[in-house]
């Protein structure tokens, strides 16, 4: 009886899993985690079966040290003496273990025409996720609030900076944000023994547990112009300002330079002892309607009689951007 | 029978059950079943000379392989016949493609333990549509000894598998 409970034994495999969930991780199996590995061996003696188990093995997966800097602003238009213009950075830590990582700025990078100048604070998280700096964000200090980012885990910081009052059109300054893990980072396969998590070792990893991401800030110094001109026409086919003549206006907006608006709107006011055409405003050909809706114009008569047209964000390369409309003279 | 085993048997009778199979079953105990896990390391000796060691893998980082050695060894005066070795791809751990030796024995592989094929016979639907499972998709080994493994001979199952 006792050996047959022996061979029920004998047919069950015997496995041997220390871990019994896989987690499906980008950054690798987590540092502490314990991998078991159990043999299993059957076989017969005569007529007898019989089974045997080995020794299980554990491997302990041991810390990696990665991290990834990512610049979502590579390029950021400024003008002279801008101050605390941002660049936004995501702090990415691609290794398998919680990571402490310390954040530094470096301005003196070659290449470029200027040095921004390092505000203070000189780094924040963007701790209302907004993208840009604001009220609600909190200063980084080295050493005191040192992310901690779980595997997998980011972080957005502002890398703020003052862009001095000389420089010039064109002018590039180069700022950069080096974040390294606080275990340690250098040459990939460096060990630091024991100060891993769970007392293994943590041992830095391809991106040597140290990034850098670089923006540009690039001086832009744009001009939008605007061009007007008239053609009256009579009612007598002449071209004379009579009371009762038409008169059409014609302006031409464009950008010059570097960059571009974030949003141009052109206003006219409609002159003085003339009234508008209703339905003759036009942008680059297009009539556009007189009421305050979904295109781009509006007549209006507050605070006095204008037309008003929104252009939206223009560089140079958006060319000219025409506006049409008519008075009579009363 | 010395009066010694006899006092030893009746001992082991008053233990719990699963003990007492045990020690009745050892008639039947034959192979000892050891697991290794090695890494392989490079060393560079005093002359710049270069050559590959071996060494304990106690602690590793994600991207290691990882050797897994089972060796069976048989301790009785006969032979054991139909020895055959199970091991689970470890978790966390991807089999390497043809890492799998054992000299002398039929290799066949496991999606899920139940079922055990050779590699082209093993087979995961995808959108519908079978495809041949991945070598890294396999998840249990086994090694089927095609001849009987002598009195005091050895036999060895390896793999490798490298950390996710």
């Amino acid at each position: 009886m006792q050996s047959v409970r022996s061979l029920a034994v004998v047919g069950t495999m015997a496995l041997a899993f220390g871990i019994a969930s896989l987690d499906a991780h980008a950054a690798g199996a987590l540092a502490g985690t314990d991998i078991e590995s159990t043999a299993e061996v059957t076989y017969t003696v005569g007529a007898v079966n019989a089974s045997a188990t080995s020794n299980t093995v554990t491997v302990r997966v041991a810390e990696i040290l990665n991290v990834v800097v990512t610049v979502q602003t590579p390029t950021v238009a400024v003008s002279p003496g801008d101050t605390a213009r941002e660049i936004v950075c995501l702090i990415t830590n691609t290794g398998n273990g919680p990571e402490t990582f310390r954040l530094v700025t470096d301005n003196a990078v070659g290449g470029d025409e200027f040095d921004p100048a390092i505000a203070s604070p000189s780094i924040y998280f963007d701790t209302d996720a907004s993208g840009d700096l604001s009220a609600a964000d909190t200063p980084y200090v080295a050493g005191g609030n040192d992310p901690v980012l779980p595997p997998d885990g980011s972080v957005t910081v502002l890398v703020v900076n003052d862009i001095p009052g000389t420089v010039v059109d064109g002018n590039r300054g180069f700022a950069r944000l080096t974040a390294d893990a606080r275990t340690g980072s250098g040459a990939p396969g460096t060990a630091f023994v024991n100060a891993g998590v769970g007392g293994t070792e943590a041992v830095v990893g391809l991106t040597g547990a140290a990034a850098s991401g670089q923006a540009q800030y690039l001086v832009t110094s744009l001009t939008v112009n605007a061009v007007k001109s008239q053609v009256i026409v009579d009612q007598f086919g002449g071209s004379r300002p009579l009371p009762g003549a038409r008169i059409n206006y014609t302006i031409v907006v464009s950008a010059t330079g570097a960059g571009g608006t974030a949003s141009t709107v052109l206003t006219d006011r409609i002159p003085a002892n003339t009234s508008f055409v209703p339905g003759s405003l036009r942008l680059n050909t297009s009539a556009l309607s007189d009421s305050a809706d979904a295109d781009a114009g509006e007549f209006t008569t507050t605070p006095d009689a204008r037309v008003r047209v929104t252009l939206g964000a223009l560089t140079q390369a958006s060319g000219n951007q025409t506006i049409e409309f008519a008075v009579l003279i009363n | 029978m010395s009066q010694g085993k006899l006092k030893f048997i009746a001992a082991a009778a008053l233990l719990a059950f699963a003990v007492d199979s045990q020690v009745l079953a050892a008639d039947a105990r034959c192979i000892s079943l050891k697991s290794m896990a090695e890494v392989e390391r490079e060393i560079v000796d005093d002359k710049g000379g270069k050559s590959v060691k071996r060494v304990a893998a106690s602690k590793v980082v994600p991207g290691t392989e990882v050797i897994w050695t089972i060796t069976a060894e048989n301790t009785c005066k006969q032979a054991s016949e139909n020895v055959t070795i199970n091991n689970p791809v470890p978790a966390h751990m991807q089999l390497v493609a043809n890492s799998v030796t054992g000299a002398g024995s039929d290799v066949t592989y496991s999606l899920d333990g139940k079922a055990f094929a050779k590699p082209d016979q093993l087979t995961v639907k995808e959108n519908g549509a079978d495809r041949k499972a991945r070598t890294n998709e396999y998840k249990h080994i086994r090694w089927e000894f095609k001849n009987p493994l002598p009195a005091g001979a050895t036999a060895t199952a390896s793999f490798r598998a490298v950390l996710e």
